[in-house]
């Protein structure tokens, strides 16, 4: 005899009925109702069988009586988190499907079900609210429903529900907003703060941000202070830049790798992008367009806290604005000057936060998410040593090698071009080069660096805006961010600081190192590495330390396998933008591939052996490393080996044992050969391989003539004194079979040879720098 | 007013009638601008209405005038747009009193028939001022009238006149309050006590849709009465309620029982459809039920004001116990089938009490129902309705209620003064009490 039994009973005969006669079911649940109606079962199974049927209003309804009655039923909220997610999805979907402009099928949740059954998903929960605001509620004051509805709200179990449910609330009654969404506001910054989120993209943010933000900023019933609006104003620009570069999350990296090595489709990329925020479902974890949302953010509380200049701008007509605001900063005082201030301060860190990241997202895309990272690899920015060739007179060579002359008179004059695209009226201006045909966004890529860095410039003009700007990047502890710091360091290498450059490049890779985990199976990791040793060696190249520019490019070279096909000097001519004649101050993207990278330290080391060679000391082991790096992009180095010919020449002599084994170059070869001959001026020439290595194992495959030769060119310096003729004749004899045998290595692969040059001298091309 | 007789006697009937209506109209404003109380019209006038415009013979020796057809549809023309034209709602309702309200005389058929005519009329051509006064009407006639004009109107629209049915559909949107009034006077009429005293299906199709789509139909004449309880004891009841009850709790033994008599045309298909019907008719009484409990409180009248009343409930239950037996006697092999029908008639019974009292439109205790229902055979629901609820519920899961809109204003939210099984002596002297199952095990409960 218990009423547990009565009610199993009644609810028992409903479920008979349902099926056949829903009228009868319903009858005997309203009957139920009077007689037990603390009964929660009783009215679920009333509830069922109105949302099985789909009729909103009536489950609607229902479902308010038992969020009333009910509230410690875990089965109400499972119900109405279900409604909330649905409708959440929904309006998502209805801006995601426009964005996309296609119909992405229906999950088979709970929520795909609702929104299956109603031609609009809102429907139903709006009904929950037309129940309170309608039927028995009318009676109540609109302030009482909604004390009525917080009460609720405060029911629930967690404060994203709740937010959720008071944000629904919130649209659903706009007039609320005034007393509400401030208090909304603060209690998911606070529920963030005591959280311990790590990250500004999480949950309690997406919805103060996307959500509750714009409603309290847009109502302008509401009095808002200025430093209110603007602590908001951070909030949202740190969430959506946060959201802009948040970085692929491990798993999805895998997979999105799976995808890519199986087919090479847009869903690829696509999978990719997925990225959930903690608590949030798939689809509420994005956010479509954040920049502009925040653009429009950005304008509502411009006008509101009665910034200077018109609304609905681009972020570069909003730096220009600032930029003039800026002028006349100085001459302001009190509100208006501080006012003036933050505009500048917020506006340029925003447009600095974004350029830095477009500028970023390009050179090193694997650092986002969202980013296609399959596009193109990382860029590095670095000296420009396209002129490397070119730096030295040779107005007396010309004239010696007048036989030559022809030969070498194509030139390269005609790849030359004057610089003026950019600079031109800017005083410090340096000229970034960049491989157009590799990077096809590269004239957004570089005016992003640039507008970038006119925007940190500008915050650190006056005073009082570094110190507005330090305050907020404290706050949003951007020195953690690996990409803007990536941003810092190159702008400090344009400015030609590279000793701080050094010292960043430093910190970072203390950074990146305990995070090996990272490392993908595409090797993005040792790439990274990569990237930082060639910068690092710009930088020392840059600052005249050429011993560890080199170390580090032999460190990135012996990690490197040389590239099976030599490259197409064509394609690579064509692809150079430009090489000016101007000074070597000139920066250049260089792609982290091992196709321009190995070309590029072998440029590095020219460059770094080149200034050494053509000393007016004798130093032939740098004539020869000279030598054989020429041969590297041959003949863009004609005229730097003709002098280098022209050193030989006045030396009268020339001693370099690698000779043989790094020159495969026919030009190089002949114009040895012509050295030695009467008319070459009877250069002497000591190039056979090492002397030592012979002394002491005396190889019985050369004659004894050889073996006392070179005995005694060892002990003596000055050998062609003491050599004897018939020796001499010996060793002509030699240097002709070698050149010989050389002339057939001409086919070699010049990579493999450089490149084994590079791991096998590696030692001796350090120590011979200072 | 009675000096123009004179002038009305040399005109033919209709001119004299259109000349009456026209001083009629002109003498009624007076009244109403008059301010007399209360506003009604002389005798004089009245024997004018019945002399020139129903036609009653003023006397022996004077021979009754009569109306062509023709004059009376003319006749009916110019009352139609006299009443809708009339723009002040006293005037208009006074002069429908002053020609329909009855006199207890011979001109009384002449009145009904007259009215009849004019109310279908007005259905027909979508007369909203006269639908408006006929509901007033049939407020304040005595049932037996109410039920012959109910009677006029089903046959021009559901017998006479082969699908016209959706015009008298209309009238829900016309007029709600001659709507429900209709309603309540074809329940009235049809009692289902014989064959001929079963609706036509497409009534009851009409009625069912009616209050599917508005519940709220039901109570429209409740909610715009002031109740004042010097309502004409021979009325209609204020709401279809009560007869509507009957129908759903009466109708699965009737159509069965007309089916297999056979006497039904179309028996088969109409028993079909008519199921259906009943079922959604039946929640829709449930549910206009629990829409009481507010507007009672709203009008101070919970606890106070029975919409169903007791007797007519007892006469209801001993109706069914009398269908209950025939159909026994008929069936004594008894299928299935009919004792499903029976146990269908009892619940709804079981369910439109319980909920009926649990909303405060019938006012007894259970101990009042037992008795009505004691010739009853045994239901499972109606043995836990007339026992009510067990009183200590337990639920760990139900806090107590903090906020329900149905049931705090309703006596069963606390079930506060019945207990479950109350001793027996007391029960209504006019119903023979017989011995209430105490303590009887429910067949569901756990010894079974």
């Amino acid at each position: 005899m218990s009423a547990q039994k009565d009610c199993e009973f009644l609810v028992k005969r409903a479920r008979e009925l349902v099926s056949d006669d829903p009228c009868a079911a319903k009858a005997w649940l309203i009957t139920a109702r009077t007689l037990y109606p603390a009964d929660f079962n009783i009215q679920y199974e009333m509830y069922i069988i109105e949302r099985n049927a789909e009729r909103t209003a009536s489950a609607g309804r229902l479902l308010y009586d038992m969020f009333i009655n009910f509230p410690d039923q875990p089965i109400v909220w499972r119900e109405i988190s279900v409604i909330t997610a649905a409708l959440r999805s929904d309006s998502q979907d209805k801006h995601a499907q426009f964005l996309r402009g296609e119909r992405s099928p229906d999950s088979p949740s709970a929520a795909g079900r609702w929104r299956e059954g109603n031609s609009d998903g809102c429907v139903f929960f709006l009904c929950v609210f037309v129940c309170l605001t309608q039927g028995f509620f009318e009676t109540l004051p609109g302030r009482v429903q909604c004390e009525m509805l917080l009460k609720a709200t405060e029911q629930c179990f967690n404060t994203l529900e709740k937010a959720e449910m008071l944000l629904l609330f919130l649209k659903r009654f706009p007039e609320s907003v005034v007393q509400h969404g401030i208090n909304l506001g603060e209690k998911l910054l606070e529920a963030e703060a005591s959280d311990n989120v790590e990250t500004p993209v999480n949950c309690f943010r997406k919805l103060f941000v996307c959500d509750v933000l714009p409603l309290v900023v847009n109502n302008m019933d509401m009095r808002l202070p200025a430093s209110l609006m603007q602590k908001y104003m951070l909030k949202a620009a740190e969430f959506y830049i946060g959201y802009v570069t948040r970085g692929p999350s491990p798993d999805v990296q895998i997979q999105g790798s799976q995808e890519g090595a199986s087919l090479k489709s847009p869903a690829a990329s696509r999978g990719s992008q997925r990225h959930v925020i903690d608590g949030l479902s798939e689809k509420s974890s994005v956010v479509a367009e954040p920049w502009e949302r925040l653009l429009d953010i950005l304008a509502v509380v411009g006008a509101r806290c009665e910034w200077q200049g018109d609304k609905g701008q681009s972020y570069v007509d909003m730096l220009q604005r600032v930029k003039e605001l800026c002028r006349y900063l100085p001459g302001l005082e009190g509100d208006t000057r501080s006012r003036c201030c933050s505009q500048v301060v917020i506006c340029a860190a925003l447009v600095l936060f974004r350029s830095a990241f477009l500028y970023v997202s390009a050179v090193q895309p694997a650092l986002f998410q969202g980013v296609n990272a399959l596009s193109s690899g990382p860029w590095i920015l670095v000296e420009d040593l396209s002129s490397v060739y070119n730096d030295v007179e040779m107005e007396r060579g010309a004239v010696k090698h007048a036989h030559k002359k022809r030969k070498l008179a194509d030139g390269r004059e005609k790849t030359m071009s004057s610089d003026d695209e950019e600079g031109s009226g800017k005083g410090r201006g340096r000229h970034i080069s960049v491989n157009k045909t590799e990077m096809p966004g590269w004239s957004e890529t570089l005016e992003s660096f640039r507008t970038a860095r006119e925007s940190w410039d500008l915050l650190h003009s006056h005073d009082g805006l570094e110190s507005e700007f330090k305050k907020i990047c404290a706050s949003w502890k951007t020195d953690s961010w690996l990409w803007f710091r990536i941003f810092l360091t190159d702008t400090i290498i344009y400015q030609g600081q590279y000793r701080k450059a050094l010292s960043s490049l430093h910190q970072m890779a203390a950074g990146q190192q305990p995070l090996p985990g990272q490392q993908s199976p595409s090797g993005q990791g040792s790439l990274e590495h990569h990237r930082a040793l060639i910068q690092q060696a710009s930088c020392h190249y840059a600052l005249g330390e050429y011993r560890m520019a080199c170390e580090k490019l032999l460190e990135v070279v012996g990690a490197l396998m040389p590239p099976s096909q030599e490259p197409t000097k064509t394609s690579e001519d064509q692809g150079r933008v430009k090489t000016r004649m101007r000074k070597g101050s000139d920066l250049r993207l260089l792609p982290c591939t091992t196709k321009a990278m190995l070309p590029f330290c072998l440029q590095l080391m020219l460059a770094c052996f080149k200034l050494r060679a053509f000393t007016d000391l004798r130093d032939d082991l740098s004539l020869g490393h000279v030598v054989v790096l020429l041969q590297h992009d041959w003949p863009q180095g004609e005229r730097l080996f003709l002098k280098t010919l022209e050193k030989i020449c006045h030396q009268g002599s020339f001693q370099y044992e690698n000779f043989f084994n790094y020159v495969t170059n026919i030009d190089m070869l002949e114009e040895f050969a012509y050295l030695r001959t009467p008319e070459g001026g009877r250069i002497q020439l000591e190039l056979l391989p090492n002397q030592g290595m012979l002394i002491k194992n005396p190889s019985p495959a050369l004659g004894a003539e050889l073996n006392t030769l070179l005995l005694q060119g060892v002990q003596t310096m000055d050998r062609h004194h003491t050599v004897t003729r018939g020796i001499t004749k010996g060793v002509k004899e030699d240097f002709r079979l070698a050149m010989e045998r050389q002339v057939s290595r001409c086919g070699e692969n010049l990579f493999s040879v450089l490149h084994r040059f590079c791991i096998n001298e590696k030692i001796i091309i350090i120590q011979s720098l200072p | 007013m009675g000096d123009i007789r004179q002038s009305l006697l040399p005109r033919d009937v209709l001119s004299a009638a259109k000349e009456l209506l026209y001083h009629l109209d002109i003498y009624i404003c007076n009244v109403v601008q008059s301010g007399r109380q209360p506003p009604q019209v002389d005798s004089k006038t009245q024997e004018l209405v019945e002399e020139f415009i129903l036609h009653a013979p003023k006397d022996r020796n004077t021979p009754a005038r009569r109306m062509s057809a023709l004059q009376e549809l003319q006749l009916l023309e110019i009352m139609c747009s006299c009443f809708q034209e009339q723009s002040r709602d006293t005037v208009r309702q006074l002069m429908f009193s002053a020609l329909f309200n009855l006199q207890g005389n011979q001109a009384d058929e002449s009145r009904m028939s007259l009215l009849g005519k004019l109310v279908s009329m007005a259905i027909a051509v979508g007369r909203v001022p006269i639908l408006e006064c006929a509901a007033t009407w049939l407020q304040r006639t005595h049932r037996g009238y109410c039920v012959r004009l109910a009677q006029v109107l089903v046959d021009d629209y559901c017998s006479m006149v082969p699908g016209s049915g959706p015009t008298l559909q209309n009238i829900h949107n016309a007029s709600p309050r001659f709507c429900c009034q209709f309603i309540t006077a074809v329940t009235t009429l049809y009692d289902l006590t014989t064959e001929e005293l079963t609706p036509p299906l497409e009534l009851l199709q009409m009625i069912v849709s009616w209050i599917q789509e508005d519940p709220g139909l039901v109570l429209i004449n409740f909610l715009n009465t002031a109740l004042s309880g010097n309502q004409p004891i021979s009325s209609l009841d204020v709401t279809p309620l009560g007869g509507l009850m009957r129908w759903c709790v009466k109708a699965s033994l009737i159509y069965s029982r007309d089916k297999k008599k056979g006497l039904t045309n179309g028996s088969a298909e109409c028993e079909l459809e008519v199921g259906p019907l009943f079922s959604a008719l039946h929640l829709s009484v449930l549910q206009v039920l629990m829409l009481l409990p507010n507007i009672l409180n709203e009008k101070g009248l919970f606890g106070r004001l029975a919409l169903l009343q007791v007797e007519s409930l007892a006469a209801l239950t001993s109706d069914l116990s009398r269908l209950l037996d025939q159909a026994d006697k008929h069936t004594h092999t008894s299928s299935t089938d009919s004792s499903d029908l029976s146990e269908l008639a009892l619940d709804r019974l079981a369910q439109a009490l319980q909920v009926a009292m649990a909303n405060g439109a019938l006012l007894c205790s259970r101990e009042d129902l037992r008795a009505i229902c004691s010739r009853l055979p045994h239901n499972n629901l109606l043995q836990l309705v007339l026992s009510g609820p067990v009183l200590y519920y337990n639920n760990i899961h139900t806090p107590p209620l903090a906020f329900s809109p149905h049931a705090s204003h309703s006596p069963i939210a606390s079930h506060p003064t019945h207990t479950p099984h109350p001793p027996l002596a007391s029960s209504h002297p006019q119903y023979p009490a017989q011995p209430f199952m105490t303590g009887m095990q429910f067949p569901f409960r756990p010894s079974h």
